[in-house]
């Protein structure tokens, strides 16, 4: 995939790893004590705590990952010579050199086929002389 | 349930009848179309250009310019990023409520930074057509390379076998 394709991927995928962030943090959250006049929360069973705790710390791993991923690949983009003007005179210039050597090539292509011919008659003029020349025994 | 078949074929078929015999007897195909036309119902455009970001109402938050450094701006848009998810993240712990405008924000840098990378693509597209036209100016000299060595070879051949007959 192109450079910028795949850009374009981990922006996408940057985005998608914060919201599945966001999200799994605050659906599992355990209960927190707003204010002293209400009870404590109830203990919660086991399970959400133990996982709980590194769930932050990989899917923040994570984020930080797919975003320094994304400067790899910024670095790897090609270095923007110039700007719009300079590439549309390249293209002229490689257009009119194009040209010059494609009417090179055909010219040199019909010499070629000339004397392609010219040997051909040659030959056939030979070989229609040799037949002649050769007395059936 | 009633179906439907398939629409015929447009009558113009008929007008066709001696494209055989005669090529100029059959209307010529219709020009290209030029500005905007009308294609079931919806407006289409021929001119395909990139809208800039005012046009759709976004804020643009990176420089404008006439050559504005792509890495250098797609770099501080990630930073920028990075940045306000965690202010999402401190938002979201101490004051809940106020989440919204941080996620516009959120959603803005998205919309920049799609908008930068989309507009690297006329220059991708140059800059292919200039590898294009390289190799195939590469090609083209190789192959001319190619017939001047064939034929100074035979004419060498030609001026040999003409001096191996004439020896004889």
């Amino acid at each position: 995939m192109d450079i910028i394709s795949q850009l374009q991927e981990q922006v996408n995928s940057i985005a998608a790893l914060a919201f599945n962030t966001f999200g799994t943090l605050q659906r599992d959250a355990p209960p927190v004590r707003l204010s002293p006049n209400y009870p404590e929360p109830p203990p919660n069973p086991t399970e959400d705590s133990a996982n709980f705790a590194e769930q932050p710390k990989l899917m923040s791993a994570a984020l930080v990952k797919a975003a320094k991923q994304f400067d790899a690949l910024v670095a790897a983009l090609p270095p923007s010579e110039g700007g719009e003007e300079a590439q549309l005179r390249r293209i002229a210039e490689l257009q009119a050199e194009n040209d010059a050597v494609g009417q090179e090539l055909q010219k040199q292509l019909e010499a070629a086929e000339k004397e392609l011919k010219q040997v051909q008659e040659l030959f056939s003029q030979a070989a229609d002389n040799c037949l002649n020349l050769k007395k059936p025994d | 349930m009633a179906t439907a078949t398939y629409p015929p074929p447009p009558p113009y078929y008929r007008l066709y009848k001696d494209y055989l015999q005669n090529p100029k007897s059959a209307p010529e195909p219709p020009p290209p179309i030029e500005g905007t036309y009308v294609c079931f119902g919806g407006n289409y455009t021929t001119d395909d250009v990139l809208p800039s970001l005012e046009d759709q109402g976004v804020r643009q938050l990176y420089p404008k310019g006439p050559n504005i450094d792509f890495k250098k701006e797609l770099r501080s848009l990630n930073r920028e990023l990075q940045l306000h998810i965690l202010e999402l993240a401190d938002v979201l712990v101490e004051r809940p409520s106020q989440y919204a405008r941080r996620v516009e924000e959120i959603s803005l840098l998205f919309k920049n930074l799609h908008h930068l990378l989309n507009s690297l693509r006329p220059h991708q597209a140059r800059a292919t057509l200039i590898h294009i036209l390289e190799l195939q100016i590469q090609r083209r000299k190789e192959a001319l390379e190619d017939i001047k060595r064939r034929r100074e070879e035979a004419q060498r051949l030609l001026k040999e076998s003409l001096a191996t007959l004439d020896g004889q």
